[in-house]
């Protein structure tokens, strides 16, 4: 593949390990085994070896490194597989070179052995003990960040004092393959690229395989001129080049360099970060300045440190879950807590010391019960809300969690902003009753960390160049709109935790209430028997010294005095008052136990047989009775509006002093409900009576001016009325007659006078 | 002339008993008057242990009752009657004053033959004595025999 034929569709395809060639910091021999022989090697090892390839192909081993180096090399590969990398396998001064020494590390793919020689460091190093006591205090440093973001953001600090890069980072990717900076350091001049995303292309699948093989690549000058090998004829029959998977030499990608040339970056040294197995992500350090080669010794504690910074990554990740999680099961706890003691939902999740937002990663919280809808954060408008539990209910679910609301519910576009992530749980189906967290569209999040300014940079076709990070964060934002951070696991567990706990109290209230219901059914009645019992108990006597008067007033009356019989008259009238009074308390009391059914009562029936009622038993009291001719069947208590009509009506004949008493009775139906009267032309009563006459025993006369009344009456009707759903109310002056209306339905509250 | 059977009346009350013969006296009733103040006494009168025949005392014709009383109450009567085997004939009339529905239809359900509540005027009372006496004893043909005598 050549530079002309940079195609991005081809990221994919382009097999960056079968690439026949090497960068040119060291040298690669290909050999056959067991007899040594080499049958390729790199163009360079003239320059880098004193020998030209063309002289070494063909020759044995120990032609280039002497006898003995080559048993040693020899005697390693009987006991060595070396198939899994590069391993080390001698380091000597090469023949006939006076300076410096060679890293010979060896590999066998293909049936080959592959030999790659170095160059040993010429600078100065360390000694031994003073450089693991470093890497030492290094680590322990590391392992004193808690969390994954503080330990990684001391990783690069450190690797970059380690190594002298002028940018390290840290790039970890998603599940899609997508990828973040989420650490890094790097000189003050330089564009940032922390919180930077790519799209997956970007790291093309077949390099994240070499990436996760080798432990360290390095590519020391961006602008190297490939080493080819000779022959180019690869000795495999087939054709196929040598794989140089693990080859720390192997030339990259053109599309790489390209990609790092419009980064400005001109040497690049990138170490993969392994968790379980898998690749996690990248330790990339770049140098934009000029190329910059890191020798074996310095790049061999470089290899460790990423390994022991992968284990470390692994630990953190579940202790940040961990820590997360308990989090989220504290504030479980406390909300569970809260909703023991309060009245519903929206008390519970909303009021509290504690509330549904806390400890979670959400940014808004929405609750709907019984209808009303409560807000918290940033959330979608209650109208937003109404219709996303509109459709919520269609889902036969009763916890859902979404990271692309927008694309469930294409409606949702409108708030994606806020809400392209949604996690709900639902309470009760019959009254809608859901709890909702929201979470932002991930790109709304996400800040551009670099100049947005910063001008294009355009290739020579005059295209806008695609290969450069601002470029990549824009696709990347084509790929996520609509999406926001996926929901944890832990934070589904917690909402579905949650939805359950609430549903456990709940349903030990309705327990409760029911219950409680029966043991009320039950009081109710064993007050009823004890009402009755009671009064029967304080009937028998009153009616046994009642008869034994009247005994004595019919048997004994001839041997009696005048004044003997007045006051045999007035024990009468007491007794007689008080058995009076007796009844008129049993029927209050029982006016609210009253179970009848509601049934269409014609109320015209019912007045007419009270009026012939009151009309026998008062045959002298020159009574006129005005009944409206079609007054309205009302469905109601027929009992109740017995009781109602005849209290009305006895008081209305009672308190008359006039010669003609005429009670009217009627009804208005203008009212969006029908309102009674019953009217007379009485007494009246004096408007500043009329707060008390509703209240039971209150009397506004003596017993010996209007006949005996319990003081009851009143009360009894405006009790019954309730029990219909109505109202009662008195229209009335002194001396003008009284009006009671009333209705025996209930009313919509705005018509109440 | 054949003797007339008697009328047993159930009442612990000394009081109303001698106001209900004052009213049956008053209306002109001519039956032998039998009282039992406890249930418990009224039921060996109406069970007797020996044969009808042999008894000394001749089996009552109606039973009018009162409800509340010490010991076995009217109710708990009317029940262990309508229990026993066999069936006794006679009807039995309560007379309360207790209004409470669940009382009379209780009394109903046992088996009573009538529920009257005691009015409180002796007017009354006198008027719903004479209708008691004028149904059962010259509208009704009351049993002659209990059944086991059969």
């Amino acid at each position: 593949m050549t530079e002309t034929t940079v195609d991005l569709s081809s990221c994919d395809r382009e097999q960056v390990h079968l690439i026949g060639a090497i960068q040119p910091h060291g040298a690669l021999l290909i050999l056959e085994e067991p007899s040594l022989k080499i049958v390729q090697a790199s163009t360079n090892c003239a320059r880098f070896l004193g020998t030209p390839c063309e002289e070494l192909v063909g020759q044995h081993l120990d032609l280039l490194l002497g006898a003995d180096p080559t048993a040693t090399i020899s005697k390693q590969l009987l006991s060595k597989k070396l198939n899994n990398g590069f391993t080390h396998l001698i380091s000597i001064p090469l023949l006939g070179q006076q300076d410096g020494l060679v890293h010979i590390t060896g590999n066998r793919v293909d049936g080959f052995l592959l030999l790659e020689f170095e160059r040993s460091g010429t600078i100065n190093l360390s000694p031994a003990y003073e450089y693991s006591a470093n890497l030492q205090d290094m680590i322990q440093q590391l392992y004193a960040s808690p969390y994954l973001l503080t330990f990684l953001t001391e990783v690069v600090k450190q690797i970059r004092v380690l190594t002298d890069f002028e940018r390290v980072m840290i790039y970890r990717f998603a599940k899609d393959g997508s990828g973040e900076v989420i650490a890094e350091a790097k000189e003050a001049d330089l564009e940032a690229y922390l919180g930077l995303h790519y799209p997956a292309s970007d790291v093309p699948q077949p390099a994240r395989r070499l990436f996760a093989l080798s432990p360290l690549r390095h590519l020391p000058d961006v602008d190297y001129v490939p080493v080819s090998l000779f022959p180019e004829q690869s000795p495999l029959p087939e054709g196929r080049p040598v794989d140089l998977s693990y080859s720390f030499l192997r030339s990259v990608s053109v599309l790489h360099t390209t990609y790092l040339h419009n980064m400005g970056t001109k040497a690049t040294l990138v170490m993969p970060l392994m968790k379980h197995g898998h690749l996690w992500g990248l330790v990339s350090c770049q140098h934009h300045s000029q190329p910059k080669y890191l020798k074996y010794e310095q790049r061999f504690p470089l290899e460790l440190l990423s390994k022991i910074i992968s284990l470390r990554i692994g630990d953190l990740e579940s202790l940040d879950q961990y820590s997360y999680s308990s989090q989220l099961k504290q504030v479980n706890s406390q909300l569970t807590n809260e909703m023991g003691h309060a009245k519903n939902c929206h008390e519970a999740l909303f009021m509290g010391k504690t509330n549904v937002l806390n400890g979670i990663d959400a940014s808004g919280s929405a609750l709907m019960e019984n209808g009303k809808i409560t807000l918290l954060g940033v959330t979608p408008s209650e109208q937003q809300i109404n219709l996303l539990i509109k459709w919520l209910s269609l889902q036969e679910t009763t916890i859902l969690a979404t990271n692309c609301l927008p694309h469930d519910f294409p409606a949702a576009e409108d708030f994606s902003d806020v809400a392209s992530g949604l996690l709900a749980i639902r309470l009760s189906r019959s009254n809608l009753t859901w709890v909702l967290w929201f979470r932002p569209e991930l790109i709304s999040e996400t800040h551009w960390a670099g100049d947005p300014n910063k001008p294009v940079i355009i290739d020579a076709d005059g295209q806008e160049s695609r290969l450069q990070p601002r470029t990549s964060f824009a696709l990347w934002k084509e790929t996520v709109r609509g999406q926001s951070q996926p929901w944890l696991d832990c934070e589904i567990e917690h909402a579905s935790k949650l939805r359950q706990s609430l549903l456990d109290i709940l349903f030990e209230r309705t327990d409760q209430l029911l219950q409680l219901n029966t043991e009320l059914e039950f009081s109710n009645q064993a007050l009823n028997s004890f009402v009755y019992a009671s009064f029967h108990d304080l009937k028998e006597p009153l009616r046994g010294i009642h008869n034994y008067v009247e005994l004595l007033k019919l048997e004994n009356h001839e041997s009696l005095s005048e004044q003997a019989l007045k006051r045999i008259e007035t024990i009468l009238y007491l007794t007689d008052r008080m058995h009076h009074f007796l009844e008129a308390l049993l029927q209050y009391s029982h006016i609210g136990n009253i179970d009848e059914e509601l049934k269409p009562c014609s109320i015209n029936a019912v007045v007419e047989e009270i009026t012939d009622m009151l009309i026998k038993s008062n045959p002298y009291a020159n009574l006129t009775v005005d009944i409206q001719a079609d007054m309205p069947v009302v469905s109601c208590n027929q009992t109740g509006v017995k009781v109602i009509f005849q209290n009305l009506m006895t008081n209305a004949l009672k308190y008359n002093r006039a010669t003609e008493k005429i009670i009217t009775i009627g009804c208005n139906i203008s009212n969006n409900v029908p309102v009674f009267f019953v009217q007379d032309n009485g007494i009246g009563i004096p408007p500043e009576f009329h707060k008390y006459i509703f209240q039971p025993f209150k009397r506004l006369h003596g017993h010996k001016d209007f006949g005996r009344g319990s003081g009851i009456g009143l009360a009894i009707t405006q009790k019954a009325i309730g029990r219909q759903g109505g109202r009662i109310w008195v229209e009335s002056e002194q001396d003008q007659g009284t009006r009671f209306c009333f209705t025996l339905t209930p009313e919509p509250e705005a018509d109440q006078v | 002339m054949e003797k007339l059977p008697p009328l047993l009346i159930v009442e612990d009350s000394d009081e109303d008993f001698e106001v209900m013969c004052w009213a049956l006296q008053k209306i002109g009733f001519t039956h032998p008057i039998l009282r039992a103040e406890r249930a418990e006494t009224a039921l060996l009168r109406l069970f007797p242990k020996l044969p009808p025949a042999d008894s000394p005392e001749p089996l009552p014709c109606l039973v009018l009752m009162d409800l509340n009383m010490p010991g076995m109450n009217g109710l708990e009567f009317l029940e262990e009657v309508s229990q026993r085997q066999p069936k006794l004939a006679i009807p039995i009339v309560v007379m309360s004053t207790s209004t409470n529905p669940l009382d009379i239809s209780a009394c109903y359900g046992f088996g009573a033959a009538g529920y009257i509540i005691k009015p409180f005027k002796l007017e009354e009372y006198l008027e719903t004595i004479r209708a008691l006496t004028l149904y059962w004893f010259n509208t009704v043909k009351l049993p002659e025999k209990n059944y086991d005598e059969q």
